[in-house]
This record gives structure tokens, C-alpha cells and sequence, in this order.
């Protein structure tokens, strides 16, 4: 059920902002669709909850914009949104991919991009790409308006850095290098309205089969999103034979297990990502 | 302990197949309450509760959403169609006579939510795959098995 509550459609950032430093029990929501399932299922998480501020209608928050270096998505876009923009599937391809991939279309009408990182479970799709497009965060309270990387913004599972008082306005994407090839992998346990199990995304910069730069995340098989820096290190330079690509394959599972230590799922999930890492490297790098 | 809360009532206007509502009501009341409980409705069902299943698709300015996902207050200003409004003049939808025709009904309960993604899907795109289809009606959950003819009724429907 959903509990006694009060609602309120905030028209400007700033009203929204002014409402949420007024009530610590405020919570703003865009598409809902993890709030209500939340209320539903009487989740620990949404018990304090006693105003809802809807962010739907704030059109600042609604926009898609293109710069010289960069993209800005406003908080309250959704996945749909996301698709279907030209922009998007232009210059950030893994992204939709990664979003085409989340829940149904109805949830994906609903729920926004933004939602989905700041609710920040393990499996949140959009997560390992945008961590590969070095995206940015601008957070606005009434006191500043600020902007950190995506990765610093990710603390634990359903937990960030954002606090009660501060609104995610829009994520920044930069605008990546026209020789940069990527792709993203999704495993669930079935083929449509999957929860991940699996998620990896990778781009790559190649310069005459030798590695010019390389980003690699991995989602829901770590606990919450992470980019693999020292893998990235030791793959730049390197020629991207399969020998190579297999012992980077090894050494990317290695150190997720480092990560996550022994699970009971280790000894499948090992393997699987492994080999996942390694087919996606492969079809990059012999596009 | 939680403190009760006094909840302020919402004042919503919307457009219901075409037909324009106004309402008061609590603000922790989903759209599908609004729908069977006030409006009397019931061709929208209810099965999960939680965005899952697709029993309670209905379609919000052209888009399909699950109703037990929206709150009251999000709906104020929008263009809401259901089940109900497929029908013209107690004429039955073209797809809705080829779910009857191909066999696409077992026990009816996902029916709506399936009619309905399917109609969204035909309205965007008026000639799809038979994979857009399935991508089209995979957030509508039919526990009778009856997927093949269900994506058949809606191939059928192709003009």
C-alpha cells in the first residue's frame, strides 16, 4: 500500500530545492518506478517518506542539449527519451543499448536515467556506460550549484553522495573521440524485463591494432558500478591480439573477484565474465 | 513510530477517452484506483502491483505506463486512454477482433494491458517486426501461455 502521504508538482529547480530543504521527509520523484514499487513491497528505504515532490513538469529538467564538447541530459528525461533521441544514439551509443535493455516499455516511459543511478542498485543498467563516458553530475542546492564525476557521486549500494536538501539537475556527457569504438553486455536471467546479473562496457581507441586508450566498468556483478583503472593502465600500449585480449579477459576477472571476494556465484560468474569481456573485446577491436 | 500524516487532498484534471474529469481525492491513490474504484472502470486490472506484470497498462499521452506506478497528482493535465476507450461507437477495435479471432484470450486477465501495448506499438510504428512485437508486449505478463497467438493476433492487425 501506499502510505499516508502528501503530493506537490514543483514547477521550477528552485522551487523544488526550497520544498526539499522545508521537510526532511520530502523525497522527490520523477518516474516512480522505484518509489512506489518501494512503498509496495514496504521497503526500509521509502518508510520516512511523507512528501512527494514531482519534478515532471520542470522543463529545464525535461531537455536534451548539445554543446561543442559536450551533452547535457536533464534529470527528469526518460528512457524512452533517452532512444528515441538522435543525438543520443549518435554520439553515445552504448547508452542506449544500456537503456534499451531496462525493465518494459512502460517502465522505460517512466523511469528516468537520472532515477536510475541516484536509486543506485547494483544492477542499474545505465550505470557501467555512463562510467566509460566519464559522465558528470550537476547537483544544485539552495546554497551552490556543483558538479562531480559520476563515480565519485556512487557511494555503495542505494547510497550516493546526494543529500536531502540537493537536487541532480543533469547529467554531463562529454563528447568522446571519433575513433572511439565501444559496446555494452547485458546478462539476466532471461531475455526481456531482466534484472542484470551481469553488466560490462567497454571503448576503445585504437591506433594501428595497438591500444590507445581504453575504459572499461562493469555493473551488478560488482556491487555497485565501477570503472577498472589499472586494467585500463595495463591494456594501453598493448597490440590487440587475442592473446592479449584473453589474458586481459583473465585479469579483468581476477580483479572483480578482488572486489567482490568468493561467492557462491563465484565459480559460474567468473567464467561467465571472462568470456563475456573477451567476445565484447574482440568484436570492438575487429570492427 | 512513524507519525500519521494529514494528508491535503489533490485536485486533478484529465482526459479520460476524450472525455475531460475532474477529481479530489488523496494523494497516495494510484491511477488504477482512480480508475476501477471512482470511476468504475474495471477493464484495467491489477496483478503485481509493482510495475511487472502489464495488467494495468494503460496508455498516458500517447505512452504506455503501468497505472499501479502513478500517483494521482503526476496525472493532473494528462491524456489518459484505457481499455474502455478502444472502442468506437460499441465497435470493437480491429485488434481486439483479431484477439478474438486468433485464439489470443485464455482466461482475459492480461488482455487489456496486451490490446493496449499493442495498439501503442502500432500507432509508432505501423509496420513491425515480429521481434518489435515481442519488444512491444514483454512488460505484459500471460500466465495462460498464449504469447504465440497473441503476437500472431497483433501480426494479423498490420495494415
Amino acid at each position: 500500500m501506499i502510505p499516508q502521504l502528501n503530493f506537490v508538482k514543483a514547477n521550477t529547480v528552485l522551487s523544488a530545492i526550497k520544498l526539499l530543504s522545508s521537510d526532511k521527509n520530502a523525497r522527490l520523484i520523477a518516474g516512480g518506478t522505484d518509489v512506489i514499487p518501494g512503498f509496495q513491497i514496504e521497503s526500509k528505504r521509502f518508510k520516512d517518506v511523507k512528501l512527494l515532490i514531482d519534478i515532471n513538469s520542470i522543463k529545464e529538467l525535461k531537455t536534451i542539449k548539445r554543446f561543442k564538447d559536450r551533452i547535457e541530459i536533464g534529470s527528469a528525461v526518460t528512457f524512452s527519451e533517452l532512444i528515441t533521441s538522435n543525438i543520443i544514439q549518435s554520439e553515445f551509443p552504448l547508452l542506449v543499448n544500456a537503456a534499451s535493455t531496462v525493465g518494459s516499455v512502460q517502465i522505460r516511459n517512466l523511469a528516468t536515467l537520472a532515477g536510475n543511478f541516484i536509486n543506485n542498485a547494483s544492477c542499474a543498467d545505465s550505470v557501467p556506460p555512463l562510467l566509460v563516458y566519464n559522465a558528470r553530475i550537476e547537483i544544485r542546492s539552495l546554497k551552490e550549484t556543483r558538479q562531480i564525476s559520476l563515480e565519485k557521486f556512487l557511494l555503495e549500494p542505494y547510497r550516493t553522495k546526494l543529500k536531502k536538501n540537493e537536487i541532480v539537475t543533469k547529467v554531463v556527457l562529454p563528447l568522446t573521440n571519433k575513433n572511439v569504438k565501444g559496446d555494452f553486455y547485458k546478462l539476466g536471467r532471461r531475455r526481456a524485463v531482466a534484472i542484470s546479473r551481469i553488466s560490462l562496457a567497454v571503448l576503445v581507441e585504437l591506433d594501428n591494432s595497438i591500444i590507445k586508450d581504453i575504459r572499461i566498468a562493469s555493473g551488478a556483478v560488482t556491487p555497485i558500478g565501477v570503472r577498472f583503472y589499472d586494467l585500463e593502465k595495463f591494456a594501453i600500449g598493448e597490440k590487440v591480439d587475442s592473446d592479449f585480449l584473453k589474458k586481459l579477459s583473465i585479469e579483468l576477472g581476477k580483479t572483480i573477484l578482488k572486489v567482490t571476494g568468493l561467492r557462491w556465484s563465484s565459480p559460474y560468474k567468473l567464467q561467465v565474465v571472462q568470456q563475456m569481456f573477451y567476445q565484447l573485446l574482440e568484436k570492438v577491436c575487429n570492427e | 513510530m512513524s507519525k500519521i500524516v494529514k494528508m491535503k487532498k489533490v485536485k486533478i484534471k484529465f482526459y479520460l477517452n476524450g472525455e475531460e474529469f475532474s477529481l479530489v481525492t488523496e494523494p497516495n491513490r494510484r491511477l488504477i484506483d482512480l480508475l476501477r474504484e471512482d470511476l468504475g472502470l474495471t477493464g484495467t486490472k491489477e496483478g503485481c502491483a509493482i510495475g511487472e506484470c502489464g495488467a494495468c497498462t494503460v496508455i498516458i499521452d500517447g505512452k504506455t505506463a503501468n497505472s499501479c506506478l502513478v500517483i494521482a497528482g503526476q496525472v493532473d493535465g494528462c491524456k489518459i486512454m484505457t481499455i474502455e476507450g478502444i472502442v468506437t461507437n460499441g465497435k470493437l477495435h480491429p485488434l481486439q477482433e483479431n484477439f478474438l479471432k486468433y485464439g489470443a484470450i485464455q482466461c482475459g486477465f492480461c488482455t487489456p494491458g496486451m490490446v493496449l501495448s499493442s495498439y501503442a506499438l502500432l500507432q509508432e510504428n505501423s509496420h513491425p517486426t515480429e521481434d518489435e512485437i515481442k519488444e512491444a508486449i514483454a512488460g505484459n505478463l500471460c500466465r495462460c501461455t498464449g504469447y504465440k497467438q497473441i503476437i500472431e493476433a497483433v501480426r494479423k492487425s498490420i495494415r
